[in-house]
């Protein structure tokens, strides 16, 4: 099984216009690796260079012990020869042909001969639940069967790597979540290295061992999904990640204190970071804890919404004129008006430096630029 | 695998299967459309006796009142015919499209009928029907009543107006469409009335509608041939001199004619560059969640709206009723006695397996060529985008440009002498049709496959199928319901040419709109009409095809 190496790719547009600049990663050998990022990040890009569809115009591309892709070399592997089975956002199955036929294309362009591809088809089509839709033609079927169709076509291949482009953004909530875990099972009993590209941070964390978090074409963090969580390496991570957002309060570090106008919040004692006239302070929803009593290292602050989804309450509050969000599973329920106090639990807190470089996460895995 | 394969070199590159059909596309364009053109300015600028230098064919022109005045006089034609074809078709299309008035399919039907009958049969009907011993001139004449003469000017205006309104019809009917219902409430419940709301709100997003509509009326009439050859008599167009002087030069070096042919070159195009600014200048991006509705008018707006294009309707049919009618009657020469009799047809069986085997066989053949041609260059334009695929796009839509006479000359200069002599052969003839119709099977393929994600051919490369292989197996079966409805649209625009046959027809290789001609020429208006009525069924019977099984509407023809 080949890990996957790219080195200072970079895909331009005449001569200012970056897709993808300077990538380099190292996807591991068997892993689930989503590139997430905003549309427009150079994700899909990223996995159609990988592919070959697309090509580079700097650096170089391994897969497993082939070079893919070299500009120095002049050396570029053809789609077909890199074993990568590709899953299309819209699908792109061929409403000319049936179910049947869209599965055996490659095996019939590989010359597999017949009883082979039978067989193949079948155990695709039956660990994918779709054997009694052979006969059918595509326009005939649901989204998700479809979507199943759609896998099934590059699985009868025996890809070692599956590249996924948005295969989900097309069905509805439900299904979404159903094919969300079968994808997962697929990557379990496979044991196939799946490079996954969604813009959606749910599917990201429930899914992957690994996440590529890129913007403006830049790889921003690479480390497993709870780690970008809990760590993010810069204020975009913190941003991006998470639902409701992170809430952001721009201020100043002074003397282990962070200060904006109306509070100042010692920040815990394991870490001192240097004084700074311009730092953000991150603080999640559900890393929040309000209290009705005042007490040490708590800010007050004043309730202005309440918004109960039936397991959680959330609550906006106001505090020194900024509005925060905070997420409460248990407690007292509290009343709108209500002055409450907040806490910010020492080890949660995330703070980032003017550039939005973090200030206090350490990240565990280096990796990236 | 575990080797590296290595990058295609070069050469292996080049061998590669679109990279070959880009060559041969621009061989081909360059061959039957580059040089042919290139020779007859190289002619136009080629001095006959020396002396006045490379400018002395175009001195004549402009110096000799017979040579000049065919330029004032297409001008005058043409623009007269196009301001009127956007008088009559802007109100004809808005009343059609808005009014609840009964037979509205059977009247486009109708228009799309005058449309492709060829526009030669349609004027020697009204001389049938308007000429000096004509029908309708006698009957008028025996109550005392003098119809204006069908010759000259004013019957070429009248005959290219009711021939070519359609293309003003069709494009603002199918404008019409992409209107949302929405912008015209707006405007009507600000106050403003019908009339207001038309000028102010719905005819400003039809402009791009119709600029396009007019410059191809005057395009149409500009280049034309038949009908100023047999309406004209002392009033003579460019295209009738075009080929009067190819004639008088047969032979020799058509160096007159091409001089004109120039001229007549530099005015389509120029009119087509203007036409493509102009478009894309009015052009705004709507698109309609729910278009216009139909309207239930007043009786008196209902009234007056039913009698302009019922009108319109039965003058635009009366030349072709006329054939009907005509080919069933026994002719005297030019004089049509109204006895019944199907003799006119034996002309026509008599032809079967000459010109009209021709006709068939020849619109076929180029017909198969743009099909497979143009969806192979019309992939290369719309997915292999770069600097060749943009040259090929111009050069393949410069054929556009090219007018049939101009064409047929070129053709003529260019292969009439060893070792490629081929004027006279049934393969000029094939080849000046196929890469005269050329551009539309590319336009029309090309706006399929702007519509098709390039995600199902790129699942095909993945899953390692080959370019070719890709082509064939998906992109051609996903293609071909456009593929066919182009093929019919061509074959039925081929099969009534006559300008580039006129010139290029040997006695051997002559089609059914030559015959026609021939037969107008020496009055015999019984068997042309009998023959003219083959060839409208002929052309339209594709449409039919297209209009019945295919879900294409009439929108398509233009």
């Amino acid at each position: 099984m080949p890990a996957i190496k790219l080195d200072q790719v970079s895909r331009a547009y005449g001569k200012q216009v970056y897709a993808v600049r300077d990538l380099t990663l190292e996807i591991p050998d068997g892993s689930f690796t989503t590139l997430l990022g905003p549309s427009g990040c150079g994700k899909t890009t990223t996995l159609r260079m990988i592919a070959g569809l697309d090509m580079p115009t700097k650096g170089t591309i391994r897969i497993g012990d082939k070079l893919a892709f070299s500009l120095e070399e002049g050396k570029s592997l053809a789609p077909a020869k890199r074993g990568l089975g590709l899953v299309f956002q819209s699908y792109a199955l061929w409403p000319h042909l049936t179910v049947a036929k869209n599965i055996s294309f490659g095996l019939e362009v590989q010359k597999v001969p017949r009883a082979e591809a039978t067989r193949r088809i079948e155990q695709v089509a039956t660990a994918l639940q779709i054997d009694g839709l052979l006969g059918r033609y595509t326009s005939e079927l649901s989204g998700g069967q479809q979507q199943r169709v759609a896998i099934a076509r590059v699985l009868v291949m025996q890809p070692s790597v599956l590249l996924l482009d948005e295969p989900l953004s097309n069905l509805d909530a439900t299904l979404r979540m159903d094919m969300r875990a079968e994808l997962k099972r697929l990557h379990q009993e496979t044991g196939a290295t799946i490079i996954y590209v969604t813009h959606d941070q749910l599917e990201a964390l429930t899914m992957s061992t690994h996440i590529a978090l890129m913007q403006s074409g830049r790889l921003q963090q690479f480390a497993p999904p709870l780690e970008v969580y809990a760590h993010p390496a810069n204020q975009f991570a913190a941003d991006f990640l998470g639902n409701p957002r992170i809430n952001l309060l721009e201020g100043s570090v002074e003397r282990g204190h962070f200060k904006c106008a109306g509070l100042d919040l010692a920040l815990p004692d394991t870490v001192s970071p240097a004084d700074t006239p311009t730092a953000t302070l991150g603080l999640r929803a559900e890393e929040l804890r309000l209290h009705g009593a005042s007490g040490p290292g708590l800010a007050e602050a004043r309730v202005t919404t309440l918004l109960p989804t039936g397991s959680d309450w959330y609550y906006n509050v106001e505090l020194a004129g900024k509005s925060l969000i905070v997420r409460q599973n248990d407690g007292p329920q509290l009343r709108l008006g209500e002055t409450v106090h907040v806490e910010a639990r020492p080890e949660s807190i995330k703070l980032f430096a003017g550039d939005g470089r973090a200030l206090l996460a350490a990240p565990t895995v280096p990796m990236g630029s | 695998m575990s080797s590296v394969a290595t990058a295609p070199s070069p050469l292996s590159r080049l061998l590669s299967f679109w990279p070959i059909v880009t060559l041969v596309a621009l061989a081909t364009s360059t061959f039957l459309l580059l040089l042919p053109v290139y020779n007859i300015v190289g002619l136009s600028f080629s001095g006959q006796e020396g002396g006045a230098g490379i400018f002395e064919n175009y001195i004549m022109f402009f110096s000799e009142p017979y040579y000049y005045r065919s330029l004032i006089n297409s001008f005058i034609v043409s623009i007269s015919a196009m301001v009127l074809a956007l008088l009559i078709g802007v109100p004809a299309a808005y009343i059609v499209s808005r009014y609840d008035i009964v037979g509205r399919s059977l009247i486009k039907t109708a228009v799309v009928l005058t449309f492709v009958s060829p526009p030669f049969i349609g004027s020697y009907s009204w001389v049938v029907l308007l000429g000096r011993k004509g029908v309708l001139s006698q009957m008028f004449a025996d109550v005392g009543i003098s119809l204006p003469s069908i010759y000259g000017a004013p019957g070429i205006i009248f005959v290219f107006t009711l021939q070519f309104f359609p293309f003003v019809f069709l494009l603002v009917s199918s404008g019409l469409k992409s209107i949302d219902q929405s912008v015209e409430d707006a405007a009507r419940n600000l106050g403003s009335g019908e009339g207001r709301t038309f000028f102010t709100v719905i005819a400003p997003l039809l402009l791009p509608s119709i600029t396009t509509g007019a410059l191809l009326v005057f395009i149409a009439s500009f280049t034309d041939l038949g009908t100023p050859i047999i309406l004209g008599e002392r009033f003579r167009v460019l295209p009738v001199l075009i080929y009067g002087e190819f004639v008088n030069d047969f032979g020799g070096r058509p160096v007159l004619a091409s001089t004109l042919a120039v001229l007549l070159l530099i005015v389509t195009t120029g009119a087509l560059l203007l036409q493509r600014r102009l478009a894309a200048r009015f052009s705004y991006a709507t698109s309609a969640i729910r278009p216009l509705t139909l309207q239930s008018p007043g009786p008196l707006k209902r009234f007056l709206a039913s009698v302009f294009i019922y009108g319109l309707v039965l003058l635009a049919l009366l030349p072709m009723i006329n054939i009907v009618i005509s080919a069933f009657l026994k002719s005297n020469g030019p004089v049509l006695v109204a006895k019944f009799t199907l003799a006119n047809f034996d002309k026509v069986w008599r032809m079967a397996d000459g010109p009209l085997l021709n006709t068939v066989m020849f619109t076929t053949i180029a017909t198969a060529m743009c099909a497979i041609m143009g969806t192979m260059i019309a992939y290369i334009i719309a997915r292999r985008s770069g600097r060749i695929s943009a040259l090929l796009d111009t050069v393949v839509m410069f054929s556009y440009a090219v007018p049939g006479i101009v064409l047929g000359v070129g053709l003529v200069v260019t292969y009439h002498n060893p070792p490629l002599a081929l004027t006279g052969t049934p393969l000029i003839l094939i080849l000046a049709y196929f890469i005269r119709r050329l551009p539309f099977s590319v336009r029309s393929s090309v706006s399929s496959l702007q519509q098709l994600s390039r995600d199902t051919e790129e699942a095909s490369i993945n899953l390692g199928a080959g370019p070719g292989r890709t082509f064939l197996k998906i992109t051609v079966p996903l293609l071909s319901m456009a593929i066919l409805s182009g093929a019919l649209l061509t074959w039925s625009n081929t099969i009534r040419e006559l300008s580039a046959t006129l010139v290029l027809q040997s006695g051997s290789t002559t089609t059914i709109s030559v015959e026609i001609f021939n037969e107008v020429a020496n009055g015999n208006f019984g068997t042309a009409s009998a023959l003219g009525m083959t060839l409208i069924v002929l052309t339209f019977l594709p449409l039919l095809l297209l209009f019945t099984f295919l879900g294409k509407n009439e929108e398509a023809l233009v």
